[in-house]
């Protein structure tokens, strides 16, 4: 690995300079293999990763993670079953409910990070590594992209998929538990957008955007 | 090697292009009396965070606040063939230990009282070894930074649960759970500190250490 840097050092003089995220150290990157990260000489923060095929991995799994997120919403998550009685729990169902029991904030944080901010995320991701794929990014793409950065740790969909194990084992004991379609939908969301994460380079993102830039001026 | 104010450039927080710096300005950056924006994205560039130190400051106070009713108030209130009964976050966790589930009495705990004090203490701690200009081990603390931002938004579980209960828990007069106040006020918690870590600006750390030492 070493010397295959090296030698990929001396092949591309013009590397990459960067200042680090966590403590403003600029230092050159040398350009990297595929799979490799480069990491801050000080702080050890990551500065810049290479995979392969970025681009397309995280768009199959923006895709994947929107048609789950819409299976998720459309059926119950899990089903109550106690004294002949049923309740079915979705997302939405949740907030509305604490909106109904004079919680109106409470139900507006479970809203915002358990389905609008998750919901924006894959809609915007999908959208933005579509115009970059067929070459149609416009003057809103960095805004939205930018949008997209700052509310990403706002959806909490893996810390709802912790909430509802929690749930379900505590409920165990004094009544019956269904599982609903939608869990299983729910379970596979949280891989696929973990894998998005994984896979999604903003660093590819915003070269193609800065490469726009140049050319619509 | 030099960081990027040293040599005269900002880096953009977003999407790390390197800009000039205008000369004569520290901190905020303005040209005349207008912004400068990044080139690339747009974001309004700053060499280091705004008033970092004391909007950090701001919101950790307001979270220790709140933090007292998040504790003392009830989470939440269980009502089972007309008895009531209230719990606050660690009454949950004793109750959860005496039924004898103490792997999710242990979650919770980790959760909803170790990891907020932690987010906390780190906060608090890591302010004042900045105002002290202190050169004790900033790759450490800097760790502890990445640590504290990371572990942050899993202290929400605890509010999760409690919303799912009332949501799934509704059987009329047999049974049924209410969140109550102290549900409110630990969400507020962990929101203001989500923020308080997201105003604080690691470079802080790193300006008192020169870059020659090393």
């Amino acid at each position: 690995m070493n010397r295959n840097r090296l030698h990929h050092n001396q092949k591309n003089k013009s590397s990459n300079v960067r200042a680090c995220p966590d403590c403003d150290l600029l230092q050159s990157i040398p350009l990297l293999l595929p799979n490799e990260f480069a990491y801050c000489l000080r702080c050890n923060a990551t500065l810049l990763k290479n995979q392969k095929n970025s681009l397309n991995r995280s768009l199959s799994f923006a895709v994947t993670g929107l048609i789950l997120f819409f299976i998720a919403n459309l059926f119950p998550l899990i089903t109550l079953k106690a004294l002949s009685l049923t309740q079915n729990g979705t997302v939405l169902s949740t907030a509305w409910v604490l909106f109904e029991m004079d919680r109106p904030l409470l139900s507006l944080v479970m809203l915002f990070t358990t389905f609008i901010f998750p919901a924006l995320t894959l809609l915007g991701t999908v959208y933005v590594l579509l115009q970059i794929k067929t070459n149609r990014i416009n003057d809103y793409t960095a805004p939205l992209f930018r949008f997209l950065h700052h509310t990403h740790i706002w959806g909490m969909l893996e810390i709802l998929m912790l909430a509802i194990l929690v749930t379900v084992v505590k409920l165990g004991d004094l009544a019956e538990v269904i599982f609903g379609v939608s869990l299983y939908a729910f379970c596979l969301l949280i891989l696929a957008m973990t894998l998005l994460d994984y896979y999604l380079n903003p660093h590819d993102i915003w070269n193609s955007i800065r490469q726009y830039n140049r050319e619509s001026k | 090697m030099k960081t990027a104010r040293e040599s005269k450039l900002i880096s953009c927080h977003l999407c790390h292009t390197l800009s000039r710096l205008p000369q004569d300005t520290g901190y905020t950056v303005t040209k005349g009396d207008k912004k400068i924006k990044c080139s690339c994205c747009q974001s309004i560039l700053h060499s280091r965070y705004p008033d970092s130190i004391s909007r950090t400051w701001a919101l950790l106070i307001a979270a220790f606040i709140l933090y007292i009713p998040a504790n003392t108030l009830p989470i939440m209130s269980v009502n089972y063939w007309g008895e009531i009964q209230s719990d606050t976050i660690l009454s949950g966790v004793m109750h959860l230990l005496h039924e004898g589930m103490w792997p999710l009495a242990l979650l919770i705990f980790i959760a909803s009282i170790f990891i907020p004090i932690f987010k906390l203490a780190t906060l608090f701690l890591l302010l004042i070894s900045i105002q002290l200009k202190l050169v004790y081990r900033p790759k450490d603390r800097t760790t502890l930074y990445r640590i504290t931002e990371f572990i942050g938004r899993w202290s929400m579980v605890d509010v999760f649960v409690i919303a799912l209960l009332v949501a799934l828990v509704q059987f009329g007069s047999t049974a049924s759970i209410r969140p109550e106040l102290g549900a409110l006020s630990f969400a507020s918690v962990v929101i203001l500190t989500m923020f308080a870590a997201h105003t604080f600006d690691p470079r802080l750390i790193w300006d008192v250490i020169n870059t020659n030492e090393k």
